[in-house]
């Protein structure tokens, strides 16, 4: 359980100092099991800020959704640092744009988290559907306790968790300025399981299942934008000349977009599960990264986001390196 | 118009015998969700829905359609496409099929779109009346109602083990007609059955948007603060846009290789800040603030000025899917309540 006293106090001293433009967190959402970003930009919004398992965003994509607009003769630009609140997976992101060179460390403050699991928007709701108002979701132990009209249920978090927080080996943020609530020591292990079983599959099998899961792709690019890692100035598939990806929605089009998403994220992707969490057509995307997460584990001995001072994978080499897969 | 009754057997015999003369267009599963898509038999429609997970208007606006094709040579070699074909679309929503009345405006204005049209003129709207709404459903903030028979041919609605059937046009006449084996005319009991149908389902909408004078209102608050503050959480996705029954914006490319290709146009949106790019490289629309406000006002503003209609029909799937919980049903309801 997080103290929510500790989390504002700690929200409304850091944007108290000044040198901060606003910090990030979590408030009430507008119905149902929503929690939603929120800006603190006065002390006195910290008021809003919650923390419970509801609050599912990674909120490390505000830093890189920063407009920068241009700017007046003689006009500075606005270099103060933003506050974000983070979860230990959210601060994973954080630590790999910091190693990317995306984000200087000096310029956010981390509010850090950390975390006993967050509920699976789509398990929950499914499990107590048609709830207009806004549900209070609590943490307790092994379980969720959900109180709806006065009626409180417990859940074994099993149920209704995220599968990456099944598997989460880093509860607590890895990089943090301020730490809210004890550390939790991580004990789950990912084991890739369900990799594996894809993995035996037939290649036909493999292309059955993905075709259908590709067809049914919009390309509202959701996945791209609430992913923190996401962050080129122009995305490759916004670009017209070349133009990489047809604006056709097609299998054939969709089948790109999802695997150069997919690819461009190898050895970065922090496995926060926002794509999946946000794609609109149930895409199972995380399916897509885990894979490579594996892969780029088995094969170069690397897990993204858990050193800053460490060099991204695709910017070192290693003379041993494996290269069977190089044709 | 007629009122009809036909019994929950005889309504599987009916749509395969539409299906035998029309490309019929019914919500059928797709893994977790539930899409407008054609159905060849009557089982694979799946009646008992809540809403398709897309908008159908997707058949109207198709989200790539090929304008024409065409081939190199001395005088190009063009290929029109086939629009023509009679389909109906089964088991709509009165809130999607509002949609439609909606989109004739923007395709039927100065200029005629005749992909739009000519498919929208060939397509017959058979309804289903939403008994029970979602929890983010708000057509009844629009005077509508989720057993509205004003946007469709016919509108069936569930009574016990039938369905009542309102014919509303000369084309869903000859559909009843046509077919007139499986109906029976509707007694009294049966018109006091959908009316108590709709009030329960009127009763089970729980949430409300204030429109009154809104697109007054939002004039006076162009400018205002609201609005970044609004944007502040907002990714930047078309998640809201695309599964929007009433947005209709598209791009255009011409797409081929070096022996062939074909003119399509794409759905796009203004949440793109490519959108509004210019290109000079200035954009009009840089921030996502301009963005956001500029889909509030396009439905609740521009529309209304335009056409006299609020281009949103309480569908709430922006609301069920926003990555960040923009809630538009709050949204507009706050401007409302912004000072100048």
């Amino acid at each position: 359980m997080v103290n929510e006293k500790e989390l504002q106090d700690a929200v409304e001293k850091t944007v108290k100092k000044g040198d901060v433009k606003y910090v990030v967190g979590y408030e009430k959402g507008t119905f149902g099991f929503q929690a939603m970003p929120s800006f603190a930009y006065k002390p006195e919004d910290a008021k809003k800020f919650i923390f419970s398992p509801l609050c599912v965003h990674n909120l490390a994509v505000f830093p890189m959704l920063e407009e920068k607009p241009p700017l007046r003769k003689g006009e500075e630009p606005d270099s103060r640092k933003i506050g974000v609140v983070v979860k230990g997976c959210d601060s994973r992101a954080i630590v790999q744009i910091i190693q990317e060179k995306g984000l200087d460390r000096d310029k956010v403050v981390i509010i850090g988290i950390p975390c006993t699991g967050v509920v699976d928007p789509k398990k929950i709701e499914a499990k107590f559907p048609g709830q207009v108002k806004n549900v209070d979701v609590k943490d307790d132990g092994d379980k969720f306790v959900v109180t709806i009209d006065g009626k409180t249920t417990k859940v074994a978090k099993d149920e209704l968790m995220p599968d990456k927080c099944k598997t989460c080996e880093y509860p607590t943020p890895i990089l943090y300025d301020i730490l809210i609530g004890k550390e939790v020591k991580g004990t789950k292990k990912e084991d890739y399981k369900d990799v594996k079983v894809f993995e035996k599959k037939s290649m036909k099998d493999k292309w059955e299942y993905w075709e259908k899961q590709f067809e049914k792709c919009i390309r509202c690019y959701a996945c791209r934008n609430a992913c923190p890692l996401c962050y080129c100035k122009e995305c490759m598939v916004d670009q017209l000349d070349p133009q990489w990806v047809r604006r056709s929605v097609d299998v054939s089009e969709n089948t790109a977009w999802n695997l150069l998403r997919a690819f461009h994220l190898a050895g970065r992707c922090i496995g926060c599960g926002q794509c999946e969490r946000v794609c609109p057509m149930g895409l199972p995307l995380m399916e897509l990264n885990k894979k490579l997460e594996k892969d780029v584990k088995e094969l170069f001995e690397y897990t993204a986001g858990i050193n800053a001072e460490e060099k991204p994978l695709l910017a070192m080499f290693k003379p041993d390196d494996p290269e069977e897969f190089i044709l | 118009m007629d009122k009809l009754i036909i019994s929950k057997n005889d309504l599987p015999k009916l749509l395969d015998d539409l299906i035998k003369k029309y490309t019929v267009f019914a919500p059928t599963n797709n893994n977790d969700t539930v899409i407008f898509s054609q159905i060849k038999k009557a089982n694979e429609a799946n009646l008992n829905y809540l809403n398709s997970q897309y908008p159908p208007k997707a058949l109207m606006l198709c989200q790539t359609e090929t304008l024409f094709k065409f081939k190199p040579g001395p005088k190009g070699d063009i290929e029109s496409v086939k629009l023509d074909e009679k389909k109906i679309i089964f088991g709509i929503r009165p809130c999607d099929a509002k949609s439609m009345a909606i989109l004739d405006h923007a395709f039927s204005g100065d200029y005629k779109d005749p992909y739009f049209l000519t498919k929208r003129d060939n397509t017959l709207l058979i309804g289903l009346s939403c008994i029970k709404p979602g929890v983010n459903c708000f057509c009844t903030s629009f005077d509508d109602s989720p057993a509205s028979s004003k946007y469709v041919d016919i509108l069936l609605t569930e009574i016990g083990d039938k369905y009542y059937v309102e014919v509303m046009s000369d084309r869903g006449k000859q559909i009843t007609k046509g077919a007139s084996k499986f109906f029976k005319p509707a007694k009294e009991s049966d018109a006091k059955s959908k009316k108590e149908a709709e009030k329960k389902a009127i009763s089970a909408i729980k949430r409300t948007q204030k429109t009154d004078k809104i697109a007054e209102k939002l004039d006076k608050i162009f400018d205002n603060k609201f609005w970044k503050e609004v944007a502040d959480r907002c990714v930047g996705c078309g998640t809201c846009t695309y599964l929007c029954p009433t947005c209709h914006c598209f791009d255009i490319q011409d797409e081929s290789t070096l022996t062939k290709g074909a003119r399509v146009r794409v759905w796009d949106t203004c949440m793109n800040p490519e959108y509004t790019l210019h290109a000079s490289g200035y954009n009009p629309r840089p921030a996502r603030a301009n963005r956001v406000r500029n889909r509030v006002y396009h439905k609740y503003n521009y529309y209304p000025k335009n056409f006299n209609v609020i281009a949103c029909v309480g569908c709430g799937r922006c609301i069920d899917l926003c990555p960040v919980n923009i809630d538009i049903i709050d949204v507009v309801t706050q401007a409302g309540e912004v000072k100048p």
